[in-house]
C-alpha cells in the first residue's frame, strides 16, 4: 500500500475537486516568488541597500556608478538565473516524474544531470575542434546545446533500458541511472585530464555549482533555451495526467503518447540542459518541489507544472540568498545549500513511500 | 457497426489470435467468452489498438486503426482490467480524466463527475483517494471516468462504443448486476458495448450477441442460444456442461441446492 498525503479525512473537499485550493496555492506562490525576488535584489556583499535605492528613484537622485553595477550587471542577471535555472530544475523533476509515472525520477538523481555536465565539458574542451560553421552557427549557446544533447541521450537511454510495454521498472530505473552517472562522470574526467589551462579555468569556473558567475552573456546563451522548455511544458500536462493511468489508458483518452513522450523526454533535456550549463550541478529542487506541492494540492500536472516553476524559482533565490549571508562575506556553492536542505527532505520522502521501490 | 475481420495477434513467437473475426452492432451488447488463453483479451486489446495486429478493424467503413487518438477518444472509450495509478489522485480527479474531447465544453461539465460517480453507485466518493478504495471500488471509479468519456451514447447521430475488458471480474454480485445494467442501459440508448467476460450466468443474462472463443478462434457466434450450447460449451470449456433455462415466470422452482439439512 502507497502512503498517502493526507491521513483520512483531513482538509480534503469532500467532491474531491482540489482545483481551486491549487489555484490559491498558485496564487500564493506568485507572491512569494516576488518577495524572493525583492529580498534577492537587496541582498549581496556590495552593501548596496534597496531602501537607499529606492529613496533615490522616488526623489528623483541619479544612482552612483557603484550602485548602478552591483543592481544591474550583478545581482539582476543573477537573480533571472536564479529564477529561471529554479523554474526549470522542478519542471524538469515534475515533467520526468510524470513520464516515469514515479515520484522519484529526478534529472539530478537519475543521471540526466551528470550527462549534461558530460555535454557541457565536451563544448568546453573539444568545441574548438568542430567546424567553424557549427561554431559560427552556436556561437554562445554552444554550451547550454551541448549540455542539452548531453541530456537528451541520457533520458532517452535511461527510458529504453527501464521500460518494457509501457511499464516503468523503479529499481532499474535508479541502477541505470546511477551507472550513467557514473559512465558520464568517467568521461568527464578523462576530458579534464586533457585540457589545456584555459579550459581548465572555464571548466573550475561552470563546475563550480553556482550562481556567482551569473552574467548577461551566460543568461542570453541559457534562457531561450530554459524558457522554450517551460512554454512546452503545460502542453503536456493533460499527457502526463493520462500517464498516470498507463500508457494504454492514456492513448484511449485520446493523447498521442509516442509523441507526448518525446515531447517530455526533450523537455526534461532542454530544461536540465540549459540549467546545468548556466549553474552547474544543483540538486534535489527537482524531487522536493514537486512532491511538497503535491502534498498540497495533488497530482493534476495542469497546476502542478506552473506551480513547480514558481516554487522552483522562489526556491532557488532563498537557497541564494542562504548561500550569500551564511559565510558572508564569501559565499557557499548554492548546490551545497539545496543539498543540505533537499537531501533529508528526499530521504524523507524515500521512508515515506518505501513500498514504491519494490514496484 | 463494428467490424473485426481476420485478426491475428502474435505476442512474442506464439501466435494468440488466428484469423478472429467480431461483427457488433451499435444498440447490442455483444459479449466476447471462452476459457483461459482463448485470446479474449488479445482480441478486445486487438481491437482497441492496444496491440499490434494483422487484420482490420472497421467502424462504420472508417479503417479504426487509421484514426488519430482524439478522433479515437471521441467514439469509443475501453475499461481495462486493472491499472495502477501512479499518483496520490481524488477519486473525483481520476474520473475527471474522462471529461476529455467535446464533452468538457458542456455548460454542466463540471457536475458531470459526480453525476458519473453516482451512476456507478460510489456517490460521495469523490474526495477519497483512489489508492484507499477497495479492488472492487477501483474497478467502479474507472468504469464511472469511461462512462464519462462517452456520456452520451449517441453522438450527432453517430453511436459511442464502450470496450470492457472483464468489467464486472472484481465486483460482488450485487455491483455485477449493476454495472451489467448500465452496460445494458448504454446499449439501449444506441451506444454500442463489447464486453469480454468470464461469468457465463451474467452472459446469458445481459448478452445480445455472444461470440465464443476457443484457441485464438472464434467457435461459435450469434444469439445466446445459438451459442451457447451444451456442445459448444463442452467443446471449449473441456468439461461437461449442462445448459438449463429457468421456468417461465410465475412457475415453481425448486433448486436442490439450495436446501439446507437441519
Amino acid at each position: 500500500m502507497v502512503a498517502l498525503p493526507w491521513g483520512r479525512g483531513t482538509e480534503r473537499d469532500a467532491t474531491g475537486d482540489r482545483s481551486e485550493r491549487a489555484r490559491l496555492t498558485i496564487l500564493a506562490l506568485v507572491v512569494f516568488v516576488m518577495l524572493a525576488a525583492v529580498a534577492s535584489l537587496g541582498t549581496g556583499a556590495a552593501g548596496v541597500s534597496l531602501g537607499d535605492v529606492l529613496a533615490k528613484w522616488i526623489t528623483g537622485e541619479a544612482l552612483s556608478l557603484r550602485e548602478r553595477v552591483v543592481l544591474f550587471d550583478i545581482r539582476l542577471p543573477r537573480l533571472l538565473t536564479g529564477m529561471l535555472v529554479g523554474a526549470s530544475l522542478a519542471v524538469s523533476g515534475a515533467v520526468m516524474q510524470g513520464l516515469f509515472r514515479n515520484p522519484l525520477a529526478d534529472p539530478g538523481i537519475v543521471g540526466v544531470g551528470a550527462g549534461a555536465g558530460l555535454g557541457a565539458v565536451l563544448a568546453i574542451v573539444l568545441g574548438a575542434f568542430l567546424p567553424p560553421a557549427v561554431l559560427a552557427f552556436t556561437g554562445m549557446h554552444l554550451v547550454p546545446l551541448a549540455a542539452f544533447f548531453g541530456g537528451w541521450a541520457t533520458t532517452l537511454i535511461l527510458y529504453r533500458v527501464s521500460t518494457r510495454a509501457g511499464r516503468t521498472s523503479v529499481a532499474t530505473m535508479l541502477l541505470a541511472g546511477i551507472a550513467l552517472g557514473a559512465l558520464s562522470g568517467a568521461l568527464t574526467g578523462i576530458l579534464v585530464y586533457i585540457a589545456d589551462d584555459q579550459q581548465l579555468r572555464d571548466l573550475t569556473f561552470w563546475g563550480l555549482g553556482s550562481l556567482a558567475g551569473a552574467s548577461w552573456a551566460k543568461l542570453a546563451a541559457a534562457a531561450p533555451i530554459m524558457m522554450l522548455a517551460l512554454l512546452a511544458a503545460p502542453m503536456l500536462a493533460r499527457a502526463l495526467n493520462g500517464l498516470a493511468l498507463g500508457e494504454g489508458a492514456a492513448a484511449h483518452l485520446g493523447i498521442a503518447v509516442q509523441r507526448m513522450k518525446n515531447l517530455a523526454i526533450l523537455t526534461v533535456a532542454a530544461a536540465t540542459g540549459a540549467a546545468v550549463a548556466v549553474s552547474g550541478g544543483i540538486g534535489f529542487i527537482g524531487i522536493v518541489v514537486p512532491h511538497l506541492l503535491r502534498l498540497v494540492m495533488g497530482p493534476d500536472h495542469r497546476f502542478l507544472l506552473p506551480a513547480a516553476a514558481l516554487l522552483g524559482a522562489g526556491l532557488l533565490l532563498l537557497a541564494d540568498i542562504i548561500s550569500r549571508l551564511i559565510i558572508a562575506p564569501a559565499e557557499l556553492p548554492i548546490g551545497i545549500v539545496t543539498a543540505v536542505l533537499g537531501g533529508p527532505v528526499f530521504l524523507w520522502i524515500l521512508l515515506r513511500r518505501r513500498g514504491i521501490v519494490d514496484m | 457497426m463494428l467490424e473485426a475481420r481476420d485478426i491475428s495477434v502474435t505476442l512474442g513467437r506464439k501466435q494468440v489470435l488466428y484469423g478472429a473475426g467480431l461483427r457488433a452492432k451499435p444498440g447490442a451488447t455483444t459479449v466476447i467468452v471462452g476459457p483461459n488463453g482463448s485470446g479474449k483479451t488479445t482480441l478486445l486489446r486487438a481491437i482497441t489498438g492496444d496491440l499490434a495486429c494483422r487484420g482490420s478493424v472497421w467502424l462504420d467503413r472508417e479503417d479504426m486503426r487509421a484514426l488519430p487518438p482524439h478522433a479515437l477518444a471521441e467514439c469509443r472509450a475501453v475499461l481495462p482490467q486493472a491499472s495502477v495509478l501512479a499518483f496520490p489522485f481524488t477519486v473525483h480527479e481520476v474520473v475527471r480524466l474522462g471529461l476529455t474531447g467535446r464533452i468538457a465544453l458542456r455548460p454542466d461539465a463540471a457536475q458531470l463527475p459526480a453525476r458519473a460517480l453516482d451512476r456507478v453507485g460510489l456517490a460521495g466518493y469523490g474526495g477519497r483517494f483512489f489508492q484507499e478504495l477497495s479492488g472492487g471500488e477501483q474497478a467502479r471509479a474507472q468504469l464511472a471516468r469511461v462512462l464519462l468519456q462517452v456520456w452520451e451514447p449517441v453522438q450527432d447521430g453517430v453511436p459511442r462504443w464502450l470496450f470492457l475488458d472483464e468489467p464486472v471480474a472484481a465486483l460482488d454480485i450485487g455491483h455485477q448486476l449493476q454495472v451489467m445494467y448500465l452496460a445494458r442501459r448504454f446499449a439501449q440508448q444506441g451506444g454500442g458495448v463489447v464486453a469480454v467476460m468470464h461469468d457465463l450466468n451474467l452472459t446469458a443474462m445481459f448478452a445480445d450477441h455472444v461470440m465464443l472463443m476457443l484457441d485464438g478462434r472464434v467457435l461459435a457466434q450469434g444469439a445466446v442460444r445459438e451459442v451457447l450450447t451444451e456442445q459448444n460449451l463442452s467443446r471449449a470449456y473441456g468439461c461437461r456442461l449442462r445448459v438449463s433455462s429457468p421456468p417461465a415466470q410465475g412457475a415453481t422452482y425448486i433448486l436442490p441446492q439450495a436446501a439446507e439439512i437441519a
